[in-house]
C-alpha cells in the first residue's frame, strides 16, 4: 500500500515537471478549442451580406428594397456599380448581388452568387426567391390563402458552440493521455530497463503499474478542471451536469484509453512506434467521433464506422452531461461499448506484456 | 560451504539454439567479493539475472540466503541488492526521491539520506537523476541497490563506461561493502577491477567458467609466472639456461623471458651486459596478469 502510494504521488509530481506532457494534456486542447472555436463558434445568427443595384429608382424598387432591408437575415450594401459589387463577391464578402432592373422594362431581376461557398449562397437565395413570390403575389393584389407561421423548437436550453465543443475537448484528452502519452511513457520505461529495475524490487509489478495506472488518472482529472476552468471563465462555456459526473466519466475514459495504450505498448518496441501507432489511432478519432463537430458532418458511409470507435460513445456521453444536463442512463449502453474495449485492451495487455 | 552466502548449481540458459549460460555451478561465501570476469557475451549478466531471479534459468537452480530462487524469486529480490547493467531511472525524480520510491517497493528501507551521504550524492540530493553525469548515475544505481540494506549485493559491470577517477571512487565504495561484512558478486570485464577487489574469481568464457579461484592462485596456476624483456643490440648468449627462465620468445625484437624467480634471471642478465657478452639496452619486468590467465585459457584477449 505504502510503495503505491508512493508510486503514485512520484509520478504525480513527475507529470508536473515535464512541459511536454503539460502541454499536451493542458495547451493543446486549450490551443485547439480557441481555435475551432474561432472557426466555427462566431456567433449562431447567420446573416449574409448582400449587394443591392438599384437600376430603375421607381417606387416598386423602392418597395424591393426597403423589403429587402427588412429580411432579418440579409445585411444590405447599396453598391456603387456592377463590377464593384462582382468584386466584392468575388472576395467573399457579399453572399448575393442583387441587380433590380427599372421596373416594365422587362428584365429579369439579376442575382449573382457565390460558387465557392454553395451551401450559404443556396440558403440566400432561396430566401430572396420566397421573398420575390410573396412581392409578386402581393403585387398582383392576391391574398395569400396558405399562411405559414414558423416557430422555432429550441432545446431546453440553447446550446452554445463552446458548450458544445468543451466536452468533445475532455474527451478528446482523456483520450490522448492514454493513446499518445502513456504509449510513450511505457516503452521508454521498457528501452531504458526502468521497468526491468523496478521488477528487480520484490514489489509486485501490479503495484507499480497500479500506480502508474492511478497518476494518470489523477493527472487526467487535474487536466480537464484546468481545461473547465479555462473555458467557462476565459470563453463563457457553460456546464449544466454533474461536475462529480463528468469526472467519473473521464476516470472510466482514462482506464478504457490507458488500457489501450498499455495494449499497443506490447507490440511496439520503440517509444516512438509506438507513438506513431497511438496516434495512427487516436487522430482520425480526434476528427470523427463528433470532438469538435458533430458526426452528422461527416458522410454517411463513414457513420457506421464512426459508430464502432471506442471514442464516440464517451464524446455522447460527456456532451450530454456537460452541455444538456443529462444524466448517463440512456448513455450507458455506449458506457458498456466503451468498457468492452478497455475490458479487451487490459486482456491483451496481460497476456503480451513485456518489461523488458 | 556450509554457511554460504549464494550457492549456485548447473545453471543454464538458452535462447533457441544459442546457449547463454552451459552449466554454471560455485558457491560464495559470506562477507566474499565474487567476481564473475568475461568478455562481452560470455553470460554474465545472464547468469547473475538468473540469481537474482529476473530470469528464469532452464537448468540447475541458486539458493540465495538460503531461499531458493526457482521456487521464491520475490523471496531472493527482498534478500539482495541488485544493480543493473545501464538500468535507467525516471529522468525527473531528484536522487532522494527515486531513492525513497526504491525503498518504498522494499519492506524495510534504509533512510535516503544515509545512503546519499554514503555514496556521497548528497550535493545531488535534489537534482534529477536525468541530470546526473556517468559516474553520478552508477553511485545512484549503486544506492538503490543498497535500499532495502541487503546482506548481498550484485553488482553488474559497476564500472563500466567510467573514468579511471570515478572507477577507484567506486572500487573504494565496493571495498567499504566487505568492510560492513556485506557479501557481493560482481562482474567486470576488467582485469584490473577483479584483481584488485576480488577475493575470488570465476573467469567465464561462452558460457562456461572456465577457472575459479582467488586472483594470485589463478595468475600462479594458468601463467607462465613473470616475464622479463630485453631488447637485445648485440652480443649472444643462451639466454635459457639462464637461472629460473622456462622459456623464451622473440616478438617485436624484444625476447620475452618467462621466469619462475625474475630477480635471479635480472641478476643474470646483468653479469651478462657487464662481461660484456650480451648488450642491451632496455629491460622491463612485467607480473603476469588475469588478462594472461584469460589469454592462456582461451587464446584470446579479454577485450576483442
Amino acid at each position: 500500500m505504502r510503495a503505491f502510494a508512493i508510486t503514485v504521488l512520484l509520478f504525480f509530481k513527475h507529470y508536473f515537471r515535464d512541459r511536454s506532457s503539460v502541454f499536451w494534456g493542458m495547451i493543446f486542447p486549450l490551443l485547439l478549442m480557441i481555435l475551432i472555436g474561432l472557426a466555427f463558434g462566431r456567433g449562431e445568427n447567420i446573416s449574409f451580406p448582400v449587394g443591392l443595384i438599384d437600376e430603375g429608382g421607381g417606387p416598386v424598387t423602392q418597395g424591393l428594397r426597403q423589403g429587402l432591408a427588412q429580411v432579418a437575415v440579409f445585411r444590405l450594401t447599396e453598391e456603387e456599380n456592377r463590377s464593384t459589387a462582382l468584386d466584392a463577391l468575388r472576395r467573399g464578402r457579399r453572399t448575393l448581388v442583387v441587380i433590380v432592373p427599372r421596373f416594365g422594362s422587362g428584365e429579369p431581376i439579376r442575382v449573382y452568387y457565390d460558387q465557392a461557398r454553395v451551401q450559404d449562397s443556396r440558403t440566400a437565395l432561396i430566401i430572396l426567391e420566397r421573398f420575390i413570390a410573396e412581392a409578386n403575389l402581393r403585387l398582383a393584389g392576391v391574398q395569400p390563402v396558405l399562411k405559414v407561421e414558423a416557430t422555432g423548437v429550441a432545446a431546453a436550453r440553447q446550446v452554445r458552440f463552446f458548450d458544445f465543443l468543451l466536452p468533445g475537448i475532455l474527451a478528446m484528452t482523456v483520450m490522448n493521455s492514454g493513446l499518445n502519452g502513456l504509449t510513450w511513457v511505457i516503452t521508454e520505461y521498457r528501452q531504458r530497463l526502468v521497468l526491468k529495475r523496478v521488477l528487480a524490487t520484490p514489489v509486485h509489478p501490479l503495484v507499480f503499474l497500479g500506480g502508474l495506472i492511478t497518476r494518470y488518472a489523477a493527472t487526467n482529472l487535474v487536466q480537464l478542471a484546468v481545461i473547465v476552468l479555462v473555458a467557462v471563465f476565459v470563453f463563457h462555456a457553460t456546464v449544466v451536469g454533474s461536475f462529480w459526473v463528468l469526472a467519473g466519466l473521464a476516470l472510466v475514459g482514462t482506464l478504457v484509453f490507458v488500457g489501450m495504450g498499455i495494449a499497443i505498448s506490447t507490440v511496439s518496441r520503440t517509444p516512438e512506434s509506438a507513438n506513431l501507432f497511438g496516434s495512427a489511432l487516436s487522430f482520425p478519432m480526434m476528427f470523427l467521433a463528433g470532438t469538435f463537430w458533430p458526426r452528422e458532418f461527416m458522410p454517411a458511409f463513414l457513420q457506421p464506422v464512426i459508430s464502432l470507435l471506442p471514442l464516440t460513445p464517451l464524446v455522447e456521453v460527456m456532451r450530454a452531461v456537460a452541455a444538456r444536463g443529462e444524466g448517463v442512463g440512456p448513455y450507458l449502453a455506449g458506457l458498456l461499448y466503451l468498457a468492452g474495449w478497455g475490458v479487451i485492451a487490459f486482456i491483451l495487455a496481460a497476456w503480451r506484456f513485456k518489461w523488458e | 560451504m556450509a554457511d554460504a552466502a549464494l550457492q549456485v548449481r548447473h545453471l543454464v540458459k538458452r535462447y533457441g539454439p544459442l546457449v547463454a549460460v552451459a552449466g554454471v555451478s560455485f558457491d560464495v561465501a559470506r562477507g566474499e567479493i565474487f567476481g564473475i570476469l568475461g568478455p562481452n557475451g560470455a553470460g554474465k549478466t545472464t547468469t547473475l539475472e538468473m540469481i537474482e531471479g529476473l530470469r528464469r534459468p532452464d537448468e540447475g537452480t541458486a539458493v540465495v540466503d538460503g531461499v531458493d530462487v526457482r521456487t521464491d524469486p520475490r523471496g531472493v529480490r527482498a534478500r539482495i541488492g541488485v544493480q543493473l547493467q545501464e538500468a535507467g531511472f525516471f529522468e525527473r525524480l531528484t536522487v532522494e526521491e527515486t531513492l525513497t520510491l526504491f525503498g518504498s517497493f522494499h519492506r524495510r528501507a534504509a533512510p535516503a539520506g544515509t545512503i546519499i551521504d554514503r555514496l556521497q550524492l548528497g550535493e545531488k540530493r535534489r537534482a534529477w537523476a536525468g541530470t546526473l553525469s556517468g559516474g553520478q548515475r552508477q553511485r545512484l544505481s549503486i544506492a538503490v541497490a543498497l535500499v532495502n540494506d541487503p546482506p548481498i549485493m550484485f553488482l553488474d559491470e559497476p564500472t563500466t563506461g567510467l573514468d579511471p577517477q570515478a572507477r577507484r571512487n567506486l572500487w573504494e565504495i565496493i571495498a567499504g561493502f566487505r568492510r560492513e561484512g556485506r557479501t557481493v558478486v560482481l562482474t567486470t570485464h576488467y582485469m584490473e577491477e577483479a584483481e584488485r577487489l576480488c577475493d575470488r574469481v570465476a573467469i567465464m568464457d561462452h558460457g562456461r567458467i572456465v577457472a575459479l579461484d582467488a586472483p594470485r592462485a589463478l595468475i600462479r596456476e594458468h601463467t607462465p609466472g613473470t616475464t622479463v624483456a630485453v631488447t637485445i643490440s648485440g652480443g649472444d648468449a643462451a639466454l635459457e639456461r639462464l637461472p629460473g627462465v622456462r622459456h623464451v620468445q622473440h616478438e617485436n625484437g624484444e625476447a620475452l623471458l618467462s621466469s619462475t624467480d625474475p630477480i635471479q634471471t635480472v641478476h643474470a642478465l646483468m653479469d651478462l651486459n657487464r662481461q660484456g657478452d650480451l648488450h642491451f639496452h632496455r629491460l622491463r619486468v612485467e607480473e603476469a596478469t588475469l588478462e594472461d590467465v584469460f589469454l592462456h585459457l582461451t587464446g584470446r584477449r579479454l577485450r576483442e
